[in-house]
């Protein structure tokens, strides 16, 4: 098993606000989801996830909500407010503007 | 919005802790939960699969600290739990907590106080509009039309004219009674900026003699003599015997020029009046800059003017004349003669907060030095720094606003206390009130505070003492117990310098108490006494009068003379007079000779024991029509005749034709204060009364002299036979000559007595620190001594080695606060009498005092030291 990428603070930040876009997730579905869409590249540590998804919530850019999970058993379920909609479309556009920064300068350097 | 659920979220997180903590955990151990699944699925037995799932979770503690650390009101928790921890240490040490609080309330309360009043009297902008620009002239014109003169004069600044604490007799339905007026000029509200509450100001056609019987009250008048009487507009008031009419009651704020001052009458205008125009009456001028106009224009034509109205004079004035006028800012020159006096109190105060904080200091120091292992043991549990930092904040911020409530309270208690402790003429006292403003001052001296006493603790705790839990005994680094020691050194220093300054007033009391004011003040008994027209019409009427109340009060018991003079000796006021000198003729144009003089019956010197020296006392026969007499003084005859006899020679005063003749020569008595005369004055005069009756506008103010075997009994006595006896006669200020004496130096007595009550609280402090200090040291070094008993030190080598090192701190700390007092106590100078400010007695008493209270302090904790039982601290640990 490789070993899991350190992932910076604000990347966790925009990956969870990106992966609970679309429908809300509890903690284990996010860090999973993470996992699978990045091939296994991407091993979000417990030990930032809750720390992070608290943070994000004391900042009423995400709500938390309980209720059953697939499995049966309680979780929080994460979502994204209007306002995480707004920082979502923020931290994109940062994150376009410096992947292409970074790209140009891998290529042409 | 999102920072309306922002606020929520931090709400709930203060307030719904365990909920979330609830939530939290939950929340994980479904992680745990989902992460077992997945590794049974993948074929793991149960047990492997739980161990595995929280080997690869990681510590499930730190994970849910951390995420509560982000619920961002960590700090607040924090703060919350550490005021919490604060309260618990501070009831485990009642005896420490009760003492910073006490020591901190002391210094904060003193200084608070002082620094307000001193921001009321000397910084506060007047309560005018545009106060800064308000000036008056110093040592400039005065009187009635030479202020008249320059209001029509001068062009950068408006100017008008009052003139202060005219007391005039107020007849009420019942009784006469004595109120203070201050005649004004009718310009004088639009110079100051004001508006009666009710009615109107006096008109410009109201300076006009004839139409000037029209008054304006104070509201404080209204409301006492009036009984707030609604329609007091229009009704008639009788002043001095005159009717006026009421037009106008200002503000409860107006306190112009005193907050004494009942009633405002306008200024009378009599061209015909060549005396009242020119001769009495020191109508004072105060202005307002025209716009665009500054101060130094004001100045730069005060000359030009000054010689303009000099020449309007009817009489020749010296050349000289107003030449040394100054345009100053109003506020300035009314807070011109408390300013050192204030300055010196609050430094005196700001001394007394740094020697407690420096107490307060030492306190924490050698606590801080107990809990060492404390802090350690907690360092060592995981506890970071700044978090320690964070705790002793939350201590000193606890023993702070402890300190500061009380010292709040105590600083009110005093600020009601000062305006009765200063002297009764310090300005603006009346608007100093407890208000935000002592608030501020409070606020500002609390951050000031807590950097100087709480830093010390504190840094020693950043440098880190984490060896402090390996170290056996807890003992105090070099640096802690120099630091300790440099604080002992500047308490010491600055209560010797507040030690000096207490001395060098009392020094200057003693002086003072020791003058020989040549009279004897213990059997007289003085009072005002005025009356008006119906009593006064004549001269003759009036002399009439006097002798009639004489008469009357002889016939009271105890009563043994009863003699008249304008002004009792150091009751303060002013009475000069300009007059030519037999032989000492002077160049027109050069300033005349001032004498000063009493106007007095024939059995006043006797009453008061004042010598003769030469020549006769006056007489009977000394009456209106015989030939003009004066006495004169002792060393006046000497510094106008010193080497042949006075008597025989001729004065003549300026303002009148007639000349007077010296008959005697009395003892030097001090008339108008136990320093002297002012500067200005070369001589003194006396003058029988019946020559000169000083009767203004046919009424009279003179001070009976009445000696009694039973002075204390008499005042009460005096009033109730007068108020019955003579109606249309006013009396006041009735009190003994000794009240007089002692009021007149009641500016050196409050700064003596303010600076010795700092100065012995300062010496208190400074002594419970060296204790304090002392004790501390050597609980530490318990074992040590120990050792040294048993190695057979005698008692005095120990209590030596217990304090040397303070009494070595102290020493020097007090070599400072003499040098400093050294260097300082010029701005004292102003307030001594009779030393020099580097008086030797001061200098040399106030350390000696010190020290030996310091040596005293030390030995009881340095003789408890010694007594130790070497076995049972050596078995110890």
């Amino acid at each position: 098993m490789s070993k899991p990428s350190d992932l910076i603070q604000g990347t966790l930040d925009l990956l969870i606000l990106k992966t609970i876009s679309t429908t809300p997730l509890h903690g284990w579905a996010i860090a999973k989801r993470i996992q699978q869409i990045s091939n296994d590249v991407l091993l979000v540590q417990q030990g930032s996830l809750y720390p992070a998804l608290h943070r994000l919530e004391q900042q009423a850019w995400i709500t938390s909500e309980t209720k059953p999970s697939d499995s049966g058993r309680i979780a929080k379920f994460y979502a994204l407010s209007p306002a995480g909609r707004e920082q979502l479309a923020k931290e994109l556009g940062q994150w376009d503007r410096l992947s292409a920064a970074i790209a140009l300068v891998l290529k042409h350097a | 919005m999102l920072l309306l659920s922002r606020l929520r979220l931090r709400f709930q997180s203060l307030f719904r802790r365990e909920a979330l903590d609830s939530q939290l955990s939950q929340e994980l151990a479904f992680h745990l939960a989902e992460l077992k699944a997945e590794l049974l699925a993948q074929g793991m037995t149960d047990a492997q699969a739980t161990a595995a799932a929280r080997r690869a979770f990681g510590p499930v503690s730190s994970i849910s600290e951390q995420s509560r650390d982000h619920r961002s009101v960590s700090w607040l928790e924090d703060l919350i739990a550490d005021t919490r921890i604060a309260f618990r240490s501070f009831a485990h040490a009642p005896t420490f907590f009760l003492i910073a609080v006490l020591t901190l309330a002391l210094g904060l309360g003193t200084n608070t106080a002082l620094f307000s009043t001193a921001y009321t009297v000397l910084f506060r902008p007047l309560p005018y509009p545009s106060p800064e620009r308000l000036v008056t002239v110093e040592e400039g014109v005065g009187g009635v039309r030479p202020v008249i003169s320059l209001r029509e004069l001068a062009h950068s600044v408006d100017y008008a004219g009052y003139l202060p604490n005219n007391d005039l007799n107020l007849q009420l339905a019942t009784e006469s009674t004595r109120a203070r007026a201050a005649v004004v000029t009718a310009n004088l509200a639009a110079v100051l900026g004001v508006a009666p509450a009710r009615g109107r100001w006096f008109t410009s056609a109201e300076e006009r003699s004839g139409q000037h019987r029209v008054t304006i009250l104070s509201h404080r008048v209204w409301r006492d003599r009036f009984n707030a009487d609604p329609a007091i507009l229009g009704r008639r008031v009788v002043l001095n015997e005159e009717p006026f009419e009421v037009v106008g009651l200002m503000p409860p704020s107006f306190a112009f020029p005193t907050p004494t001052t009942d009633l405002w009458i306008p200024i009378r205008i009599d061209p015909r009046d060549v005396g009242h125009m020119w001769g009495s009456g020191n109508l004072t001028p105060i202005g307002r800059l025209r716009p665009g106009a500054t101060l130094a224009a004001a100045q730069a034509e005060l000359p030009a003017l000054n010689n303009r109205i000099r020449d309007q004079f009817p009489w020749r004035m010296p050349d000289a004349y107003a030449s040394g006028a100054r345009a100053v800012p109003y506020a300035e020159s009314l807070a011109h003669d408390i300013r050192p006096k204030l300055f010196a109190l609050s430094a005196a105060a700001l001394f007394l907060l740094l020697i407690a904080c420096g107490n307060v200091a030492n306190l924490l120091l050698s606590r801080a030095v107990r809990r060492d292992r404390e802090f350690a043991m907690r360092a060592a549990l995981g506890a970071r720094r700044g978090r320690l930092l964070r705790q002793l904040l939350a201590e000193n911020l606890v023993l702070l606003s402890a300190g500061s409530a009380l010292g709040l309270l105590f600083a009110a208690l005093l600020l009601a206390a000062l305006p009765r402790l200063l002297p009764k003429d310090t300005p603006r006292l009346h608007e100093l009130t407890a208000d935000p403003t002592l608030l501020s001052f409070t606020a500002v001296s609390m951050v000031v505070t807590l950097v100087l006493f709480g830093t010390a603790p504190m840094l020693r705790l950043w440098r880190g003492r984490s060896d402090a839990l390996a170290g056996r005994s807890l003992t105090a680094s070099r640096s802690t117990v120099r630091l300790s020691l440099g604080l002992i050194g500047v308490q010491l220093g600055l209560a010797t310098l507040l030690l000096v300054a207490a001395s060098l007033m009392g020094r200057t009391l003693y002086q003072l108490a020791s003058v020989e004011s040549g009279v004897n003040p213990t059997s007289i008994v003085t009072m005002k006494l005025s009356a008006g027209l119906s009593r006064c019409a004549t001269s003759e009427r009036c002399l009439a009068l006097l002798e009639d109340v004489s008469q009357r009060l002889l016939a009271l018991p105890s009563i043994r003379s009863v003699n008249w003079a304008n002004y009792a000796p150091l009751d303060k006021e002013f009475s000069a007079t300009a007059v030519d000198i037999e032989d000492h003729p002077k160049p027109a144009g050069a300033p005349a000779f001032v004498l000063w003089q009493t106007t007095i019956t024939p059995g006043y010197f006797s009453a008061l024991a004042i010598p003769l020296r030469a020549g006769r006392w006056f007489t009977a026969a000394d009456r209106r029509g015989a030939p003009e007499v004066i006495v004169i003084s002792e060393s006046t005859a000497k510094r106008f005749w010193p080497n042949e006899s006075a008597l025989g020679k001729r004065i003549r005063p300026l303002s009148n034709q007639a000349t007077r003749t010296v008959v005697g020569v009395v003892a030097d008595v001090a008339q108008y204060s136990l320093t002297g005369f002012p500067h200005w004055v070369d001589g003194a005069q006396y003058v029988p009364l019946a020559q000169s009756l000083p009767r203004v506008a046919q009424s009279i103010e003179l001070t009976a002299l009445v000696e009694s075997t039973q002075p204390q009994l008499v005042p009460a006595a005096l009033a109730a036979t007068l108020r019955q006896d003579f109606s249309g006669v006013t009396l006041s200020r009735l009190q003994t000559l000794g009240q007089t004496r002692s009021d007149s130096v009641a500016d050196q007595r409050s700064t003596a007595l303010l600076l010795a009550t700092f100065a012995a609280l300062g010496l208190l402090l400074g002594v419970v620190g060296v204790y304090g200090v002392i004790s501390h040291r050597a609980a530490q070094r318990t074992r040590e001594i120990g050792i040294h008993i048993a190695l057979g030190a005698s008692a005095a080598r120990v209590i030596t080695l217990v304090i040397h090192e303070t009494l070595f701190a102290s020493l020097v700390g007090c070599a400072a606060g003499v040098a400093a007092a050294f260097a300082l106590s010029h701005l004292l100078a102003s307030l001594l009498f009779g030393i020099t400010n580097h008086d030797p007695v001061a200098f040399v008493t106030a350390p000696v005092a010190l020290l030996l209270a310091a040596l005293l302090a030390a030995l009881l904790p340095g003789l408890r030291a010694s007594r130790v039982d070497p076995a049972l601290t050596l078995r110890q640990e």
